[in-house]
């Protein structure tokens, strides 16, 4: 039985569908069976950043409402034999499909891959709600912004009520030199608030953008830190114990006295 | 007669309540007597309290003790660095450059002579 990973955030644009490609990507890589879920329904873009839009018949819309079976929404990746894709429709709104439909697509799901990664849309209504729904573990994406971050402490108050008391955190588009002026919040400054454990830090990195555009996700490429990045986070996922890049920026005595009842 | 331990029974019930920390963005306690939270209050939470409010943690989101106009109200926290703070009808946020001094030590906040004043829990 595998397992379903539901990747989120509150706020849009933090880098939910670059963690969802680049992580089944590596996953993939690994030689897991791996399926990517795109469940933001009317702005779906998942299949853009995995290359794959021209080969889309059925969505999960499709799928929802029994219009083909579940294998005939699934595209198969340009190259990676072990990962697919199944597509939200892009016509329809978060309406067009129910948390018990999620439920048993993801159980179905998970009989067949090792692991099930789904890509949920801004927000916490339904959208939210039905990316939720199926998932047995989630990875809450944030940038080092305070907004970001807010929304993010939002978002894992729901998934505790959900039923998923355990969400772990990727700080994406760090920028270490602004870091290290005290420009920007640090790793520790967010782990601090947020009291979840850590599962990765992806730099911010312009080749993202354009690995994305090409539709390559760059964890593929074995030259790009931020494709190692994702690559780690991949092990860590699988229960590999890969140890942080010193980023620096500790924590003082105090505010270690402070995090104690929250660990 | 032992007079030195409080007995159980003598003490007043249901007045103070505990919660296991941390509030998230979004998390909302509002309570008639004495708030404890173990563990963190953070940014867009709130805790409401007729009583005292006391955090074992960091403070970040918004507070109101005495809410139904006790003025000898206090809050207290680990790290004092709320988002705002109230006392009765009193609303004040943390200054500029409050962020430079916040954390170094447990504050409390009263009103004192009018004001709400912050100071360092002397332990
Ligand atoms: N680490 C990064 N460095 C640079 N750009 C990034 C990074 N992560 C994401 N982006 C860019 O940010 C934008 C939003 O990312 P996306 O994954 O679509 O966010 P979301 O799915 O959360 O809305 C995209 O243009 C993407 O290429
Ligand atoms: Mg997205």
């Amino acid at each position: 039985m595998g397992e379903v990973i539901v990747i989120t955030s509150g706020k849009g644009g933090v880098g939910k569908t670059t963690t969802t490609a680049n992580l089944g990507t590596a996953l993939a890589m690994m030689g897991k069976r791996t399926v990517l879920l795109d469940t933001d329904i009317g702005l779906r873009n998942l299949d853009v950043v995995m290359g794959l839009e021209n080969r889309i018949v059925f969505n999960l819309v499709d799928v929802a409402e029994n219009r083909c079976r579940l294998n005939q929404a699934m595209i198969k990746d340009k190259k990676l034999d072990t990962l697919s894709l199944i597509p939200a429709a892009q016509t329809r709104d978060k309406t067009a499909i129910t948390e018990a439909q999620m439920e048993k697509i993801a159980r179905t799901l998970k009989k067949d891959f090792d692991y099930v990664l789904i890509d949920c849309p801004a927000g916490i209504e339904q959208g939210f709600k039905n990316a939720v729904a199926g998932a047995d573990r989630a990875l809450v994406v944030t940038t080092p912004e305070i907004s970001a971050v807010r929304d993010a402490d939002r978002v894992i108050g729901l998934l505790e009520a959900a039923g998923l008391p355990h969400p772990e955190v990727i700080i994406n588009r760090v920028r270490f030199d602004m870091v290290r002026r005290g420009e920007m919040m640090g790793i520790d400054d967010i782990i601090d608030i947020l009291a979840v454990e850590l599962i990765g830090i992806v730099a911010d990195d312009e080749d993202i953008v354009i690995s994305t555009n090409k539709g390559e996700p760059i964890a593929k490429n074995q030259l790009s830190a931020a494709g190692k990045s994702f690559r780690d986070v991949a092990r860590r996922l699988a229960g590999e114990n890969v140890p942080f890049q010193d980023v620096g920026g500790g924590r003082s005595l105090w505010r270690k006295v402070c995090a104690v009842f929250n660990r | 007669m032992m007079t030195d331990f409080w007995d159980k029974n003598d003490l007043p019930k249901g007045n103070t309540v505990l919660i296991e920390g941390p509030l998230r963005s979004g998390h909302k306690i509002d309570y008639d007597g004495n708030v404890v939270v173990m563990g963190d209050v953070n940014a867009g939470a709130e805790v409401r309290a007729t009583g005292h409010i006391i955090i074992f943690g960091a403070l970040r989101g918004m507070v109101h003790s005495g809410a139904q106009g006790d003025i000898h109200a206090k809050v207290l926290a680990l790290m004092l660095f709320p988002t705002q703070l109230r006392i009765a009808d009193h609303i004040t946020c943390p200054p500029q450059g409050y962020e430079e001094i916040a954390g170094k030590a447990p504050e409390v906040a009263q009103i004192t002579g009018g004001k709400v004043v912050i100071e360092q829990l002397i332990v």
